[in-house]
């Protein structure tokens, strides 16, 4: 094996001033599985554009197969048989899986013909899912296949336009486990068959499992280079944050006191009146964390636009405190002690173009201690910003920074700042890790255990089963908008046993409804 | 730290803009004068070295502060209302009605009467697109566009049929205005009038209003992420509504102080699009309330300058407004901002990483 690509002493500094590259060195031997890993803000995405061709660097050279080249958009990316794998799928979600794939190169009818040939690009589809064993129904539009399948629609559109590189971005992200490991055959098999892999993520049991080497970035610059089989997953999180981290968390037992929240019967239907959430029936109690699993998109969104109050179209009854939530509107239900990380933070979570300290004040603006007469107090609002910032370790340059220049982590924990510092009965976090660097998801975890020790009831909504399993008292499962199961978390319960609910092959056992 | 060097940066590129609408209306007269030395001194130096004209350019700011203002307003918490201009002409027709048909008052009764009835009438004229927008999700550009004309063509219609002054000589306009509601020059002999005070205080109130209270924190924050804010528990309708009411309360106070200090009644057409002259004036001064005194200065001066050209030279008035099309353009290409911070960005090495 040789080094297929070489990028040396890459600097890649945004229009914004960030520096997300600071002199990034990367080598791909061909044939190989490389992992590519680091905490959010690391500078992985920001290489992976440039290799890719939708970046400029600002320093630093590409070789590839020892030749210096320069990548000004993903057309010479693709000419130099570079294809990249996107975490946001870029599929027309109305064409067929086909057409999705022969998009933008089309065969024609003829040479000089401008009508796409659909008998052909179905065919070549065909060899190509011969070819690489990567199964699925070249005529099913994409918007009916499940989200597995949509990613190796996404892998196919790479392969057929020629690519020999692959870079998968996340990949894992959206994927239940026993579709990672489906795609970890694929992986597996375009590997033998000569094609290069680069494989982003901060997943490290995948990292351990999948990648034959690994590069881990940190703070936009190369730290290491190491072989996966004289590594551990340890040595590997050592060198993305610097130092030790817990990679279980750390709780007691819960005491779980009287019951906060009260869902019954609820249902909710979408404006086509087909059922999003299916009898929807469970409890939660002070000082216990219930944590909501399932694949994303069965339900977990409506279910928390219910109790949110973002939703009143639903049927059945959910209850705070004896108290019915239907009536009330967004802002009494917060004011009636309920937090909400929202799953989006980008869009719902925070405000990027508004400073840290108008995004840590937005439940508390109208609050008495900060008026002023008719004004805020901006002096107080100064204060508590600053203390938050303190105290959730929020790394920012001021209080004034716009949200937006921070990274994912460091916003996530405005919002987490926020919605905990509330002291909040009942916390409703969804997806609050998502996209966070494992410093600030060790953090964000801590806070929300040690909320639920101080009496709060917390429901925890992730796509992420290691998540929903560190953290959880107890666990439901989500499957096509009906709780499919509650089970006490223990030492026997397994992520496949979870698995099976999130993909209902199993169903039933709501054995522990009340605990 | 990325702020102040953002706005820095807005500045100069907003400076060059101007300085390139302004080069490329010299080559203009170039180009079509005959006299060009002369016609750019009309237009450029003229308006600033006397008194009258200098005095006449501060007067043409007022409106334009107020729909500015009007504008920013809007704009700042994400309504693209169009409506200045309907919002100028209903403001001056109730303050009008106010300032002509209530005798008696002292000034410092009927003049704030006046502007209290212009800050309703241009209010609830404002509000029924906000409504319509809020409630029945009616598209507020196309709805204030349409609001225009029934406002503009409702004031012609009662200025031509209802309360037209027989003694007018054909022109449609109210009777003058009770003395006690008239806005003085400042300085005697020197055109500028009250409206110009007034103007700066309400610069003052919408700064306050959007920077310093607990609705301009909602407004703003509806303007810049809805979602957010609604999921922070604002009402976001409500707050629509809200700001497009208090826009037609500023352009419709516009209305009224150009009654009272410029012409003295309501006229027909008296506006000929101060209303959206302020869209101008609010993208220049990249809708911050107080970077409109400038940028309303320098309209005025543009359109003085323009006058005095034509007086004075060959050149028409009309190349003003080529230069303030210009503007527009270049201004609303946000490209050349984007530009100018990517190049700042990679030659100073940018700041240090927000990790």
């Amino acid at each position: 094996m040789y080094d297929l690509l070489e990028m040396r002493n890459i600097h890649k500094v945004y229009p914004n001033g960030t520096k997300a590259n600071k002199g990034v060195s990367f080598s791909v031997r061909k044939g190989e599985i490389h992992a590519l890993v680091g905490e959010n803000g690391a500078g992985k995405s920001t290489l992976m554009k440039i290799l890719f061709g939708l970046e400029a660097p600002t320093e630093g050279d590409i070789y590839y197969n020892g030749e210096k080249i320069v990548l000004k958009s993903p057309k010479d990316a693709i000419k130099y048989e570079i294809g990249m794998v996107h975490q946001h799928f870029m599929l027309v979600p109305s064409f067929t899986v086909a057409q999705n794939i022969v998009l933008g190169s089309e065969p024609r009818k003829g040479a000089l013909s401008s009508l796409a040939d659909h008998k052909r690009a179905i065919a070549e589809t065909d060899k190509l899912i011969q070819e690489f064993g990567l199964q699925v129904d070249p005529q099913a539009k994409v918007e009916h296949i499940s989200v597995g399948l949509k990613q190796r629609v996404e892998i196919l559109k790479v392969l057929y336009r020629g690519a020999r590189l692959i870079i998968l971005d996340e990949p894992t992200a959206v994927l239940t486990p026993q579709e990672t490991v489906e795609l970890f055959q694929s992986l597996r098999k375009l590997v033998n068959q000569g094609y290069t892999i680069i494989f982003i993520t901060h997943k490290l049991n995948e990292v351990m499992e999948i990648s034959d080497r690994i590069t881990v970035l940190r703070a936009g610059k190369t730290i290491s280079t190491l072989d996966t089989a004289a590594t551990s997953k340890e040595e590997i999180s050592r060198l993305m944050v610097g130092r030790d981290v817990l990679l279980r968390v750390e709780k007691g037992p819960a005491k779980p006191k009287e019951t906060v929240l009260s869902v019954r019967k609820l249902s909710d239907f979408t404006e086509t009146g087909k059922a999003i959430l299916k009898d929807v029936s469970f409890e939660l109690r002070a000082g216990e964390i219930l944590g909501i699993a399932g694949v994303e998109g069965n339900g977990q969104t409506e279910l928390i636009n219910a109790i949110t109050g973002f939703s009143k179209t639903y049927e059945g009854s959910v209850h705070f405190l004896n108290e019915a939530l239907s009536g009330k509107t967004i802002k009494e239900i917060r004011d009636i002690g309920i937090g909400h990380i929202p799953e989006d933070r980008q869009t719902k979570g925070a405000c990027l173009t508004s400073s840290v300290k108008e995004n840590l004040i937005l439940d508390l603006y109208q609050d008495k201690q900060f008026r002023r007469g008719p004004f805020l107090n901006q002096r107080k609002i100064r204060t508590h910003a600053k203390r938050l910032i303190e105290q959730f370790d929020i790394r920012t340059t001021s209080e004034d920074t716009l949200a937006g220049s921070l990274s994912g982590g460091n916003i996530q924990k405005i919002v987490v700042a926020r919605e905990v510092s509330k002291s909040p009965k009942l916390l409703i976090a969804a997806q609050p890790t998502r996209g966070v660097d494992i410093g600030s998801i060790e953090f964000i975890h801590k806070e929300i255990v040690k909320k639920r020790d101080e009496g709060t009831a917390v429901l925890l909504v992730s796509a992420e089963l290691t998540e929903v399993m560190s953290l959880s008292d107890r666990i439901g499962v989500l499957y096509n908008g009906e709780l499919v199961a509650v089970l006490e978390n223990s030492e026997d319960l397994t992520e496949e046993e979870i698995g099976f609910y999130m993909l209902g092959v199993k169903k039933g056992e709501k054995k522990a409804v009340t605990s | 730290m990325k702020n102040r060097s953002a706005i820095y940066l807005d500045v100069i590129g907003i400076i060059g803009a101007v300085l390139a609408a302004l080069v490329i209306g010299i080559i203009i007269i170039f180009c079509v004068s005959n006299e060009p030395i002369s016609a750019i001194h009309a237009f450029l130096v003229e308006p600033l070295t006397n008194a009258f004209t200098l005095g006449s350019v501060l007067n043409r700011m007022v409106p334009l502060v107020f729909t500015g203002l009007a504008i920013v307003v809007v704009f700042q918490s994400g309504v693209f209302s169009m409506g200045a201009e309907g919002q100028l002409y209903i403001g001056a027709l109730t303050g009008a009605l106010a300032a002509v048909y209530i005798p008696g008052l002292s000034p410092w009764l009927h003049i704030p009467l006046v502007i209290l009835c212009s800050i309703v009438g241009g209010g609830l004229f404002g509000m029924l697109p906000g409504l319509l927008k809020a409630y029945f999700k009616a598209d507020e550009i196309v709805s204030t566009l349409m609001f225009n004309f029934i406002a503009v063509l409702f004031v012609s219609y009662l200025l031509n049929n209802v309360f037209k002054d027989a003694s007018s000589g054909g022109f449609a306009r109210t009777p003058y205005i009770q003395d006690s509601a008239k806005l003085f020059q400042i300085i005697p002999g020197f055109p500028t009038h009250y409206g110009f005070i007034i103007a700066l205080l309400a610069v003052a109130v919408v700064y306050l209003l959007l920077y310093k209270t607990r609705t301009g924190y909602e407004l703003r924050l509806v303007g810049k992420n809805p979602l957010f804010a609604q999921y922070g528990g604002i009402k976001t309708k409500k707050v629509i509504v809200l700001s497009i009411t208090i826009s037609g309360a500023l352009a419709g106070l516009g209305g009224a102080v150009e009654v009272m200090g410029v012409h003295g009644a309501l006229k027909d057409n008296f506006s000929a699009g101060l209303g959206f002259d302020g869209i101008i004036v609010s993208l220049l001064a990249r809708n911050h309330p107080v970077a409109v005194i400038i940028t309303a200065f320098f309209y005025a001066y543009l359109q003085i300058g323009g006058q005095t050209m034509q007086a004075n030279s060959d050149v028409p008035r009309d190349l003003a407004i080529i230069i303030q099309a210009i503007l527009v353009v270049f201004v609303s290409s946000q490209a050349i901002f984007n530009y100018l911070k990517q190049r700042k960005a990679s030659r100073t090495g940018g700041a240090s990483i927000a990790k």
